[in-house]
């Protein structure tokens, strides 16, 4: 008994810098941790609470009724379903678009197959701002502003090229085999893609996916632009609401910080492990 | 970064066997949306900088040549503060918080109690809107209330309590503090992706060689990781060129433009003071850094796939 305590006792003596690394990433998680935790208290508290108590303070009374008043101040049943909607016809759409060019541009080669998929890559690299001025133009022509779907075009065209980018990474590393096995089997060139490449993109589908709910859930800058209506704001939009000519309503305001946080929170822990082992995998093979 | 795939298959999928006609019906969904608004766009932006234009349907564009620029460049200043803040990010952006994911991801590779949890909990600020992380900072840096003045006055630092955001001296830094704590988590999850693709074989032969932790972090780990560092340079270069949400939520560039960046100000000159000639013209400059910085790369990038 008494030597096999004082063995472990010894093995854990040689792990003093796998200890003092646990510290430091406690500490740092901690630092991570503290605008959330400063956030949630700042949700529950009075407005009396939050200008008389210090932040670290435990409210005298919980006003979940803040969560509640939030809701109908950020609009959430309207702002939450059009940016719901957004997100459940974009992401999809995109996705498969995306998938569709980089399955041409990955195993229908031509002579500029390259030219075409750099003229693309390009869009992922320019920033949104380049291209405002001209899109709230266009949409002012079109008589697209002030609509759902004058956000969701240019979101498709602004998402497309990053993901083409990644998919083709993906397409190119299939094995050929696969393929002509398919087309011995009679498969058409579509059915190659939906039967064959497509699913052994998966993981890059399920990474992409995440990344783009995420992305879609949070744009501010062409929503702000494009959206005018209070009845057609998205979430993001939507944050200006709690701040008036009487201040910020900051119990409000962090309330429906957290709430609409939670959507894509849920969506990244599901897939999480998607995230990590081999999401980007295909496209970092060097 | 595309993958230098094995040579195999270039002779079944080489040049010419499949006419432009048959991929077409797959590229032209999304190579039309992309042209008409993306690219389109892109290029009537930088029409519109030698053009004057006040944004409403009435009003009728007015060609002025490079008026635009030549007030951008010799009338203001704000455009160079713009400009320096834009790049200075991208600077900062390489090396601090790149340096702490990277960090970050080498510990959390190691197996450890509650190593999900801390993975989590650095990442889950990306998942925040970048708009609503600007509007909790601001609430944390609120002088009287906020969180950062508060804990330094409770623990005898009054004297450094600042007005953080308020400070043409620091409000730029302030901002960059909050795109820190948002940021870290996106790389250290590239890095852990890149991380796993390091041979462990490499890493056993090393090891057995006499190879310390520092050792093999510099001739094993980190050769093996050059593609993924080279793809987290593209996006933090990328992802700090585009800041915008932060800046606008929480200093709208202020005090006095102090921590004013390119994507901003084009935005404020063409939707604030409705001169979108002066902002398609900032536009266009930013337009021109973004690709000086990563065309090379992507030229790059391209060629090293195979020839076929």
């Amino acid at each position: 008994m008494s030597g096999e305590s004082s063995r472990i006792r010894r093995r854990r003596k040689v792990d003093y810098p796998t200890l003092g690394l646990w510290i430091a990433l406690f500490v740092t998680c901690l630092l991570w941790a503290v605008p959330f935790l400063m956030m949630f208290l700042t949700s529950v508290k009075s407005k009396a609470d939050i200008t008389h108590l210090s932040t670290w303070d435990l409210p005298t009374q919980w006003l979940w009724g803040n969560y509640a008043e939030a809701i109908t101040r950020g609009n959430l049943p309207v702002t939450g379903l059009n940016s719901l909607i957004i997100c459940v016809i974009k992401v999809p759409l995109g996705l498969l678009l995306a998938a569709l060019a980089a399955f041409a541009l990955a195993r229908l080669r031509y002579r500029h197959t390259k030219l075409v998929l750099g003229l693309f890559v390009v869009g992922s690299m320019v920033p949104v701002q380049v291209a405002l001025g001209p899109l709230f133009s266009i949409m002012l022509e079109t008589g697209l502003l002030n609509s759902i779907w004058g956000l969701i075009l240019p979101y498709l065209a602004f998402g497309i090229p990053y993901q083409i980018f990644m998919l083709y990474g993906f397409f190119r590393a299939i094995p050929a085999e696969l393929e002509e096995s398919a087309c011995l089997d009679g498969a058409t060139t579509f059915g190659q893609f939906w039967h064959v490449c497509l699913p052994l993109a998966k993981p890059a589908l399920a990474a992409l996916l995440i990344l783009d709910v995420v992305g879609t859930w949070n744009e501010y800058a062409m929503a702000t632009t494009l959206l005018q209506s209070q009845s057609n704001w998205t979430i993001p939009v939507a944050v200006q609401s709690f701040s008036g000519q009487h201040g910020t309503e900051y119990a409000q305001l962090n309330a429906f910080i957290l709430m609409s946080a939670l959507p894509v929170m849920v969506v990244y822990l599901l897939f999480q492990r998607y995230f990590v082992s081999g999401a980007f995998s295909g496209a970092l093979k060097g | 970064m595309p993958a230098r795939a094995s040579t195999r298959r270039s002779r079944h999928y080489g040049v010419h066997r499949h006419p432009v006609r048959k991929s077409l019906p797959y590229l032209l969904p999304a190579g039309l949306l992309y042209a008409v608004f993306l690219l389109y766009p892109m290029v009537a932006s930088v029409g519109l900088s030698f053009q004057k234009w006040t944004g409403f349907r009435t009003a009728e564009p007015e060609f002025v040549g490079l008026d635009n620029y030549v007030r951008l460049f010799t009338s203001d200043p704000v455009f160079f503060r713009a400009a320096l803040n834009s790049v200075v990010w991208v600077v900062l952006s390489l090396a601090v918080p790149m340096v702490l994911s990277f960090l970050l991801a080498l510990a959390l590779n190691r197996q450890m109690v509650g190593r999900n949890l801390f993975r989590s909990v650095i990442y889950i600020p990306a998942v925040f809107a970048s708009i609503t992380v600007a509007a909790m900072w601001k609430w944390i840096y609120n002088p009287q209330f906020g969180l950062v003045n508060q804990t330094l006055r409770s623990i005898g630092l009054g004297s450094w309590a600042q007005q953080w955001l308020g400070d043409p001296k620091i409000a730029f830094f302030s901002i960059f503090v909050a795109s820190i704590w948002q940021g870290v988590g996106f790389n250290m999850v590239l890095f852990l992706a890149g991380l796993q693709q390091v041979p462990q074989e490499l890493v056993e032969a090393a090891t057995i060689d006499g190879a310390g932790t520092w050792q093999r972090l510099i001739a094993v780990t980190l050769p093996a990781l050059r593609p993924t560092v080279v793809v987290v340079i593209i996006l933090t270069i990328i992802s700090s060129l585009k800041v915008f949400d932060l800046v606008m939520g929480m200093t709208t560039g202020g005090p006095a433009q102090s921590s004013q960046v390119l994507a901003l100000w084009s935005y404020q000159q063409s939707f604030s003071s409705h001169a979108f000639g002066m902002g398609g013209a900032v536009a266009t400059v930013l337009l021109i850094i973004s690709l000086a910085l990563v065309v090379p790369y992507l030229v790059w990038a391209l060629r090293g796939e195979e020839e076929n």
